[in-house]
């Protein structure tokens, strides 16, 4: 049986195949497993350091990912660019190597800019996971949503999934895209025209402007957060708006006849994409998610660690 | 020393031996003679040997002064002898900006005892900063060839129109590149599904299309010539087509790397492939193409844009526009549009830009100063970094399989031998 991941780094979920998924969603299982238990940690990367190297902000990701890589005993360094040397003008290249020097096996990387994590894994010599770089990929972030489906639903294939909000900034549409298809879903996105990619079709997707009607066709809506801090101008004239057409309640759920799961990547804007009453009810699976991220990025680092090149 | 050109053919419209095989005789920087088995002491043959008047290039940047570790006036023109090329325009987005008769001068006096013919081109607004008109008589005085603000287009149209009406009495070319900022923003490459794709800002086709259409509702006002340097979409295409047939005096330039590479070729972020305006879809490459072969567009130029590893070998948004082009320009055109008659192609590298800007066209014929390019079109070769004289190495063609070479320039009494 080959346990092996047929890519050296998480650049995005577009390299990978169905069979790398679902490597990691299986070794996610027997992670989750060891998160239940009353003793978490496993001793599997205890040789290895990682460092976490977050150029922009971020809480859960970077919480979740510490968590995983303490859970698997690695030694970890987390590195921030508000505490960095980025401000003096350092090159990303010089500032990695710098870490990379003191003997670091592993990066996981947050970027602002699209690509900077493939770019990176062209000039320097470690093991690079993507933890989002700008609206490009947010791989583990897609891995964990799969997870979650399957969890819920028992598989994801022949699903349907609608990806509602702020397509245009967001990696974690464009990640969930490519897994969501190499695992066989069916892939809808839907939010304002300003806010969606033009060619988005081109990648395979159903596009739906209408709310109501992106909620009657799917299984699952994956509700994204408006990223007003990445949209350098306006995309529509306000938050009030954006909830009249685009923010889901729990009448309009009861309306639809059927329960379709709700899940959301955090942080929640309560009373914008979704109410409180959404948010806290069984429909949504949103603290699942924030649960099995843990255990698959475990899986991801434990697979990506043990992969040598001979 | 005494230069034969073995069996070749003559493309040159002026020339009386226009489309015909002879052998040439260049001494002293002169086309002695045109005939039969003539002997020299160096002898140029190759299968399928053309000449043709010198070549020229309309949008380059040469980095001095300001940037010398990228380029200089005396690199710059290395690699344009070695692509084939006699002469270049020279964009004034240098540092200082070249927007005064001094810096015209400065360019000019080092420019001197150089085969390349170097034009400097001024700025058409001070530190084109597009609001206010530069000096630009004063520096037409001094021997500016023309006026842009190169790639940065000029929202202002009202300052395009007075530099049109202004420029028009003294005869000032007016190039302008078009880009409505409203609609492109911080657009990183092509809005297409590699965008998307990708995750990076899209430039929307639109962007470039809207201001061209508006340009030509500006030149039609002023009734003075517009040339769009670099335009590269289907619908740019179209809209000057129908502005020639309408009688404008518009002309149009491309850049080469918008015929030699469609956006797919950014799928892995090669920063060497960002260049402005971006990488379209092959459908524009399609349309392109068609616009050379029916004179829609005139010129193809190299926009060669030489970066330093700072400015490239950075994060995808971070990285500088551009890419060098020299040297390949006229093999990277060759290849992408193999079916463009050979004479053709080589009127679009040699008389139209210069009709275009209005100085002498050389001719290729007897008793005439040799201002001429060696090549053979169906020359096939491997582009490797040996290939690059530019101080600068930001170009995708390393490693491309090319068809057309240039074999050697003379100019100014000077030859240069690739």
């Amino acid at each position: 049986m080959n346990k092996r991941l047929s890519v050296k780094h998480l650049l995005g979920i577009k390299q990978l195949t169905a069979e790398d998924i679902d490597l990691i969603l299986t070794t996610a299982d027997q992670f989750k497993e060891v998160l239940n238990r009353t003793i978490k940690k496993v001793p599997s990367l205890r040789d290895i350091t990682i460092a976490n190297l977050f150029f922009e902000n971020s809480t859960r990701t970077r919480v979740s990912f510490e968590l995983a890589e303490r859970r698997l005993s690695a030694d970890i360094v987390n590195f921030s660019a508000s505490s960095s040397s980025v401000k003096k003008g350092e090159t990303l290249i010089d500032t990695v190597n710098n870490i990379l020097a003191m003997k670091v096996d592993m990066v996981v990387m947050r970027h602002p800019n699209p690509g900077a994590c493939v770019f990176l894994s062209r000039h320097v010599d470690s093991k690079i996971i993507n933890a989002g770089d700008g609206a490009h990929e947010h791989p583990t972030q897609a891995l964990l949503d799969a997870y979650s489906i399957r969890e819920r639903l028992g598989s994801v294939k022949g699903k349907r999934v609608a990806i509602i909000g702020d397509i245009l900034h967001s990696r974690v549409a464009l990640s969930n895209i490519y897994c969501l298809q190499k695992l066989g879903a069916e892939v809808m996105v839907c939010g304002p025209q300003t806010l969606v990619p033009r060619y988005i079709g081109s990648l395979g997707v159903k596009v739906e402007y209408n709310l109501r009607k992106a909620l009657e066709w799917c299984e699952v809506a994956n509700m994204l957060r408006i990223q007003l801090e990445r949209q350098d101008i306006r995309y529509f004239p306000s938050l009030r708006e954006y909830t009249m057409q685009y923010g889901v309640n729990k009448q309009m759920l009861d309306s639809l006849g059927r329960e379709i799961t709700i899940m959301h990547p955090g942080p929640i804007n309560r009373g914008v994409e979704i109410t409180s009453d959404v948010a806290d009810s069984d429909q949504a699976i949103i603290l699942g998610q924030v649960e099995n991220g843990v255990a698959v990025r475990m899986a991801v680092l434990y697979l990506l660690a043990g992969r040598t090149d001979e | 020393m005494k230069v034969v050109l073995q069996s070749a053919r003559i493309l040159d419209p002026q020339s009386p031996h226009n489309g015909k095989s002879a052998d040439l005789l260049i001494e002293n920087g002169t086309i002695v003679s045109i005939g039969k088995n003539l002997t020299g002491d160096r002898v140029i043959s190759s299968g399928n040997l053309c000449v043709s008047p010198g070549w020229f290039d309309l949008q380059v940047d040469f980095c001095d002064p300001g940037n010398e570790q990228k380029e200089t006036i005396s690199s710059g023109a290395a690699a344009a002898a070695a692509g084939g090329f006699t002469g270049v325009l020279l964009m004034p987005s240098t540092q200082p900006v070249v927007q005064s008769k001094s810096e015209i001068e400065y360019l000019l006096r080092k420019a001197q005892g150089l085969l390349t013919d170097i034009f400097p081109a001024g700025a058409l607004s001070h530190d084109l900063h597009g609001k206010d008109m530069a000096e630009l008589y004063d520096m037409h005085l001094a021997g500016a060839k023309a006026f842009t603000d190169g790639h940065l287009p000029v929202s202002d149209a009202g300052l395009v129109v007075r530099t049109l009406l202004y420029t028009k009495t003294f005869g000032g070319k007016i190039f302008a590149s078009c880009d409505e900022h409203s609609i492109s923003l911080d657009g990183k490459m092509n809005e297409g599904p590699t965008s998307t794709a990708l995750g990076l800002k899209g430039i929307p086709a639109l962007a470039e299309e809207l201001m061209v259409a508006r340009n030509m509702y500006l030149c039609e006002y002023a009734g003075a010539p517009l040339h769009f340097m670099n335009i590269s979409t289907a619908r740019s295409a179209e809209l000057i087509r129908a502005a020639k047939k309408q009688g404008l005096p518009v002309t149009a330039a491309v850049n080469v790397c918008n015929l030699a590479w469609d956006d797919s070729a950014l799928h892995d972020f090669d920063t060497n492939l960002k260049v402005n305006p971006p990488l379209r879809s092959r459908t524009d490459i399609d349309a392109l193409l068609a616009a050379l072969a029916d004179g829609t567009i005139d010129v193809i130029t190299s926009d060669h844009r030489p970066e330093d590893p700072e400015s490239k070998v950075v994060e995808f948004d971070l990285a500088a526009f551009g890419m060098i082009g020299l040297e390949t320009a006229f093999a990277l055109a060759r290849t992408a549009a193999p079916k463009l008659p050979i004479e053709k192609l080589a009127a679009i590298f040699s008389a139209n830009p210069r009709r275009l800007l209005g100085i002498n066209v050389p001719s290729v014929k007897e008793g005439e100063t040799a201002n001429l390019t060696v090549f053979d079109p169906d020359m096939e070769w491997t582009f490797t970094e040996k290939d690059i004289c530019s101080l600068s190495r930001n170009t995708p063609a390393v490693g491309m399989k090319l068809k057309g070479k240039a074999l050697a320039v003379a100019n100014n009494g000077l030859w240069n031998f690739s």
